[in-house]
């Protein structure tokens, strides 16, 4: 299909910042979402280097938590503006063992999904395996939860994160996936959907198979988590104080009772 | 001009999504040949993408221009027909492109070849992280297979160097017409 000729075709490549927004806004009118603002990092082969050369993997063994430190290399690597050997590289000659190897683990992980992506091709965006447990998820976002606007101060962070930051912690991605599968009972699709329109690093091997895991179309079983766990691995930044009515309250099998009807 | 032609002709890169960088394998081949990077017209139509996506993409984009010798353009339109319009504006005899495992890729090479029959694609292998390429299923028994090989040989790694990308004389370009049954 050719482009309408009243169309512009060509970008020039050397806009500054200052210029981008307004310049690549007129040129894209009609094909993106949101604000024509810059992003909360730049993208680019120097803005890789520049954040390649700050990371050394250091104490990323604990990287679970959301305080511990994590590379944020992920959106270079998703568009080849460094590449997983480079990485590799400077991990192995400055880490400790336990930093360095849960580290490439996780590099393994992206290449994993990346060889499935391969070998299923467009598969990836239907269910890979059944369910592990009941489900009737609905095909849409909830307005709510789009906006920010749940209630729930520690899912009201998450969204925000995505929306503004185009970034979210590893971990933030997996609570948040689950909230919207197991208790808001959505399809993995839309957040899917909802996370390729926002994160720097979206792409569609890890996108759509880490979606898949929590949903357990990828996995021997759903993913979830509870109160005690996001407490946990966020030091209490959401739940101290907080005075929500929280879902999320009660141990694993109570959980799994409640949402999956799985009897302890 | 060293990189701007084969044996067959002219050539002309494409650079996607996966590969905004001028290390990309099949650019840092073909240094002065014209290369190009098109926003996908009818997909960001039919799909909601932020625009903070593609301004990063435009950094990505705009590095590459800035560090490489040759011609790199940016258009918006449909990918295929933008690539058969810059193969015939440059004569081009061959597409170079590094691999993407999507399955735009293919559908969109498949398009620029209905446009340009004699055009020859040739993709070269994205860099990764291990040399394995067989069958997966779960992470654990991929894990297993590659783990030597990522960690660098675990204990045994501690004292040596970390291994170097393959040198771009040594990498083998591929000619994707042979190998059309690899992907669907």
């Amino acid at each position: 299909m050719s482009a309408p000729t009243d169309l512009p075709t060509r970008i020039p490549t050397d806009l500054t910042d200052e210029q981008l927004p307004e310049v690549l806004g007129r040129s894209l009118a009609g094909l993106y979402s949101g604000e024509a603002r810059l992003p909360a990092r730049p993208g680019g082969r120097n803005a890789a280097l520049k954040a390649l050369g700050a990371f050394t993997g250091k104490d990323y063994g604990a990287r679970n938590h959301l305080l511990s430190p994590v590379s944020r290399l992920s959106m270079y690597l998703r568009h080849g503006m460094i590449s997983p050997l480079e990485v590799a590289q400077v991990v192995r000659a400055g880490s400790r063992r336990s930093d360095r190897e849960e580290f490439l683990r996780q590099l393994a992980w992206r290449e994993f999904f990346w060889l499935v992506l391969r070998q299923r091709g467009a598969a990836v965006l239907s269910n890979l395996e059944e369910p592990k447990y009941r489900a009737q998820w609905s095909p849409d976002l909830p307005a709510d939860v789009r906006e920010a606007r749940t209630g729930l101060p520690c899912a009201d962070a998450w969204v925000t994160h995505l929306t503004e930051d185009g970034y979210m912690h590893n971990h933030e991605r997996m609570w948040f996936a689950a909230y919207l599968i197991h208790w808001r009972k959505v399809d993995w699709r839309a957040g899917y959907a909802f996370f390729r329109e926002h994160l720097l690093d979206g792409d569609l091997a890890s996108n759509a198979l880490s979606w898949q895991w929590v949903a357990s179309t990828f996995s021997g079983k759903p993913y979830m988590m509870n109160q005690e766990n996001i407490a946990k691995y966020s030091a209490g930044k959401w739940c101290d104080g907080c005075t929500a009515q929280c879902p999320f309250k009660g141990s694993y099998e109570q959980l799994q009772e409640k949402l999956f009807g799985w009897k302890a | 001009m060293e990189g701007v032609s084969t044996a067959n002709g002219p050539v002309i890169v494409w650079l996607h999504g996966d590969s905004l960088s001028p290390t990309d394998a099949a650019l840092s081949a073909h240094p002065q040949a014209p290369a190009l990077f098109v926003f996908d017209r009818p997909f960001l139509s039919s799909h909601a993408i932020a625009f903070t996506r593609l301004a990063f993409m435009y950094g990505g984009v705009r590095d590459v221009a800035a560090a490489r010798p040759g011609l790199t353009e940016l258009r918006v339109g449909s990918v295929s027909a933008e690539l058969a319009a810059f193969a015939t504006e440059h004569g081009a005899a061959e597409l170079h492109v590094t691999e993407n495992p999507t399955p735009e890729f293919g559908s969109i090479l498949s398009g620029v070849r209905e446009r340009c029959p004699g055009l020859r694609v040739v993709i070269y292998p994205a860099e990764r992280l291990s040399s394995y390429s067989g069958q997966v299923n779960k992470f654990f028994g991929f894990w297993n297979k590659v783990q030597s090989e990522v960690l660098g040989g675990g204990e045994l790694f501690r004292d040596q160097d970390a291994p170097r990308p393959q040198p771009e004389s040594e990498r083998r370009p591929r000619d994707h017409r042979s190998d059309r049954n690899r992907r669907r």
